[in-house]
């Protein structure tokens, strides 16, 4: 068994008609038309006519839970995720960012899905690996069963035998490197920050030109804010045109944070952000 | 532009040993706004304030820096001393070279830079500091005891005669505690409940006194002055206010449960009242033991009840308190003594744990006050064992305090009661209070036999059946001794209660490593605690007598009134704010938030704070990811500015 993209855009164009013309919302997130195949866009439906631009193939990996903070509060969404998608959509239920209730969500099971630069077979190395959605109101395709379940942590095992100063190093070369485009905090779900504290001028927290200070104080302090909070989609990797590895800084983030709290981000709608909760039997571990 | 002036305190030597202050002082002279930097012996004496407070005036100084002890001890002094020089008493900063600098090491080279390091970020800070007005806030004038021991009934009276109302907190059925459950009192021999019942019923009567027996803290909010603390009203399934304790349910009840107040030697009711002076004179029904809940059918209580109190269908019910200031005296257990497997507790009828002891001799107990072991039989020779878990560092490390007196009076009663022998195994005989040594001294005239050392096994008998052998070292004549008891009496260690964890975390105190609460400061301030406004009394803190229990009780109930007595109360200026162009509504403030400041305002879709609740904690501000959180005189530019003064180092 394959995906059927075809027939899941068909599907997504038939139920953002029935939500656009019963009322239900106002906007449809999903996916549309770029100028070639390889690069289809981000889309917003507001109107049954904009229905015909959408589009569904394996080159539409950008997450659309991006773009739920960007309406005013009450507006009511449907919204298309693919499985870390769906992660997303939670852990901003969870911050309060949205209502459930505002939003009805079209889930997407899938794999294979490429990146448009490279041509590559996106899996568990750059996103959290998953085939379902982990919440959605109508499934446009047919669960995913069958497909080998790899850990989106095995990928970490290469960098995990580097020491502390090996670890230093390597970052320190890779965020060198960043141009500071800011386009992996324009492509993460979680990066809804207005201004972003490196854009702050009292206090300046950091230099903004591209430079190594400035870099360190922007990923570092950007890694932080995601602790517990990253649902490892790979957006901002896929998004970063200098290809800087920055899903491996998460998601070990992410395995230190499920170790140590015992909840991955985004997985249920009732867990409370893990790193501004406070538990009475929550690990020490974190003041070693 | 700010012209600033430092001044270093030698503290005696206390400072001046490991930090060479004058060069401290001149190094200060040399930094960026100082205008006058001086060294003195004791800055917080009268000379070294008028020193501050005439170079404030004499070179027109806006900040002050005050290097010397920790801001715990003085920075109220010198905030003080500026304020009444005219400047605004949030202009002054303390750098604390003493408790984090000469107190940590020997080596003045270090000692020396580490200040200057300190010194250095201070300036940087102090130049950015700008002038807070204090707010004043209405305080409640209730106040709240928990614990209807000893300590919380003397804490509640003294309270509630001055005209304030308290509310008296109890977890089980009656108040009276532990003082209830003993027979006489040491040194003086009288009679416990004949001092305890009267103090007791004076609390029931006393219309500034409201009683919440059977009840539990589930949850506090708020802050000095104004804690609203939620209590939960445990079903009793007795309509008190129906009941006019005749009693009558408890004399039909078929059910049987253990009486807690007998230690467990006999059995109770399941509908019960704990001891005849109970006060609520009301009983109550003990679910796990009552026919009805068991086995769906009884409700005999309810048919005699001519009041119709009984009310299987009654629900714990929640009601939340509003008091100015909290006195937590929650008492103690004993420590179960039944994993000390070589005293046999639990395994020989003949061992015997105080507190059942106390019930053995009182005329309200199980015995009707004449000392027979468990098969009937009167003992022959009785054997107390001192330090049973406490002064062991297996166990418990701290000494009871109370074992020692608590002994002699046992030996003295069995004497009275008994014709047995009684031999008293002890490690140190402790004895440090008024009349204690006069009563050692008298128990021993008694014909007690004293061996000291303590009690290492307890065995069976192998030639007397049913008798037991008590083995330890007689640490006087150095000889391994065996000696046939038929009873044995074990002291055990006073431990915290068992959910005293959970009280510490409701009202945010903290434990010594045993899980006694901590006192702010072990002799200056033993009643007070690190949360403001929440007094300890009582063993709660550690163990103690009822004598000093009751002083205890006493002081913290003057304690809590310094607080209540006041209409108004000063806050800290130093509170957070939101500002709302930055901020990006993602709620962490109001998530990590211990007191409930920050609040959502939908309208404009960003978090506020509400300042009267806000205690400058930081929390906010350290988890806002845009910085959107001002926190006053710790803002972002001034702690960035002591950051970079301290890295110049």
């Amino acid at each position: 068994m394959s995906i059927n993209f075809k027939q899941i855009e068909d599907k997504l164009k038939t139920e953002a008609k029935k939500l656009l013309e019963g009322g239900k919302v106002s906007i449809v997130l999903a996916y549309g038309k770029g100028y070639d195949e390889k690069h289809p866009m981000p889309y917003v439906a507001r109107k049954m006519s904009d229905v015909e631009n959408m589009v569904f193939n394996e080159f539409c990996t950008a997450n659309m839970a991006r773009y739920l903070v960007r309406y005013p509060r009450g507006t009511k969404i449907a919204i298309a995720v693919k499985p870390a998608d769906s992660r997303a959509v939670i852990q901003l239920i969870q911050e309060e960012k949205i209502k459930r209730e505002d939003l009805v969500i079209l889930g997407i099971p899938v794999y294979g899905m490429k990146n448009f630069k490279t041509g590559e077979t996106i899996d568990s190395k750059t996103t959290c690996g998953r085939y379902n959605p982990v919440i959605y109101d109508t499934l446009l395709g047919e669960e995913v069963h069958g497909q080998p379940v790899v850990s989106p942590y095995d990928v970490l095992a290469e960098y995990e035998k580097m020491d502390k100063d090996a670890r230093w190093a390597f970052w320190k070369k890779e965020l060198d490197r960043c141009i500071r485009c800011y386009a992996c905090r324009k492509a993460c779900p979680m990066c809804y920050c207005d201004p972003c504290f490196i854009d702050q001028n009292k206090p300046k927290w950091g230099e903004k030109s591209p430079e190594s200070h400035g870099n360190l104080m922007y990923h570092l302090t950007r890694f932080h804010h995601l602790a517990g909070r990253c649902v490892d989609c790979g957006e901002c990797s896929r998004a970063c045109p200098v290809d800087i590895p920055l899903y491996l800084f998460h998601k070990k983030v992410a395995k230190e944070c499920e170790e140590m709290f015992g909840q991955a981000a985004g997985m249920k709608i009732e867990d409370k952000p893990a790193l501004v909760n406070f538990r009475v039997d929550d690990s020490d571990k974190i003041l070693e | 532009m700010s012209r600033i002036g430092v001044f270093v305190c030698h503290c005696g030597l206390n400072i001046a040993k490991t930090i060479r202050v004058s060069e401290l002082a001149q190094f200060a002279s040399t930094l960026p706004d100082v205008v006058v930097a001086k060294d003195y012996k004791f800055m917080c004496s009268t000379p070294g304030q008028e020193m501050i407070a005439s170079d404030i005036k004499e070179h027109k100084l806006d900040r002050i820096i005050v290097a010397a002890c920790s801001p715990l001890m003085h920075e109220q002094t010198f905030r003080k001393v500026i304020e009444n020089a005219g400047l605004n008493k949030y202009l002054v900063t303390i750098v604390n070279i003493r408790e984090q600098v000469s107190w940590v090491t020997h080596d003045v080279e270090e000692g020396t830079s580490k200040a200057k390091a300190l010194l250095n970020g201070a300036v940087y800070r102090a130049r950015l500091l700008a002038p807070l007005t204090s707010r004043f806030i209405d305080v409640s004038p209730d106040v709240m005891v928990i614990g209807g021991g000893i300590a919380g009934i003397q804490a509640a009276l003294e309270l509630a005669n001055t005209g304030k109302k308290v509310y008296l907190v109890e977890k089980n059925s009656t108040i009276g505690g532990h003082m209830a459950q003993f027979d006489k009192t040491f040194p003086t021999l009288d009679c416990s409940a004949c001092i305890l019942t009267p103090k007791m019923d004076a609390v029931l009567q006393h219309k500034n006194i409201t009683m919440m027996t059977y009840c539990e803290v589930t949850e506090v909010k708020g802050y000095v002055g104004n804690f609203d603390i939620t209590v939960k009203q445990k079903a009793r399934y007795v309509d008190h206010d129906k009941c006019n304790a005749c009693l009558a349910c408890t004399e039909k009840c078929p059910g049987k449960g253990v009486s807690e107040w007998d230690e467990g030697l006999v059995k109770r009711k399941a509908i019960y009242i704990p001891f005849p002076q109970a006060v609520p004179q009301k009983p109550v029904i003990d679910r796990d033991a009552c026919t009805f809940f068991i086995k769906g059918k009884c409700r005999l209580c309810e048919k005699v009840c001519e009041q119709k109190a009984i009310d299987f269908e009654q629900q714990d019910t929640f009601s939340t308190v509003k008091v100015g200031a909290v006195i937590v005296a929650t008492g103690y257990d004993l420590m179960n003594t039944k994993p000390l497997v070589q005293y046999g507790y639990g395994k020989y009828p003949g061992v015997y744990s105080a507190l059942e002891v106390e019930r053995l001799f009182n005329s309200a107990g199980p015995t009707s006050g004449k000392v027979t072991l468990r098969d009937g039989k009167e003992p022959q020779a009785i054997a107390i064992l001192h330090c049973i878990g406490s002064r062991d560092k297996n166990n418990y490390e701290h000494c009871s305090r109370v074992c020692c007196m608590y002994s002699l009076k046992f030996a003295h009663l069995f004497k009275e009661k008994t014709s047995a022998d009684v031999y008293q195994f002890y490690i140190d005989m402790r004895a440090p209070g008024k009349g204690y040594e006069e009563f050692y001294n008298r128990i021993i005239e008694e014909d007690v036999k004293f061996i000291r050392g303590k009690g290492a096994r307890v065995a069976e008998s192998a030639d007397e059946p049913g008798r037991m052998i008590v083995e330890a070292e007689d640490t006087i004549t150095g000889k391994f001794i065996k000696l046939p008891v038929d009873m044995v009496v074990l002291s055990p260690a006073m431990i915290p209660r068992s959910d005293s964890k959970d009280i510490a975390r409701l009202f945010n105190l903290s434990t010594d490593k045993y899980g006694f609460f901590m006192e702010r400061h072990p002799k200056l301030a033993p009643l007070s605690t690190m949360s403001e406004g929440i007094f300890i009394a009582g063993v709660c803190q550690s163990p103690k007598d009822i004598p000093d229990t009751v002083a205890q009780a006493n002081g913290a109930a003057a304690e809590a009134l310094t607080i209540v007595v006041k209409d108004k109360m000063e806050l800290e200026a130093t509170t957070a704010m939101v500002n709302p162009a930055s901020c990006c509504a993602c709620q962490n403030c109001i998530r990590v938030c211990p007191y409930g400041a920050p609040f959502f305002n939908e309208q404009k879709g960003v978090s506020e704070i509400n300042e009267a609740l806000c205690k400058g904690c930081g929390l906010c501000a350290s988890v806002c990811p845009a910085s959107a959180i001002i926190a006053r005189h710790f803002t972002n530019d001034q702690v960035l500015a002591e950051i970079e003064g301290l890295m110049e180092f």
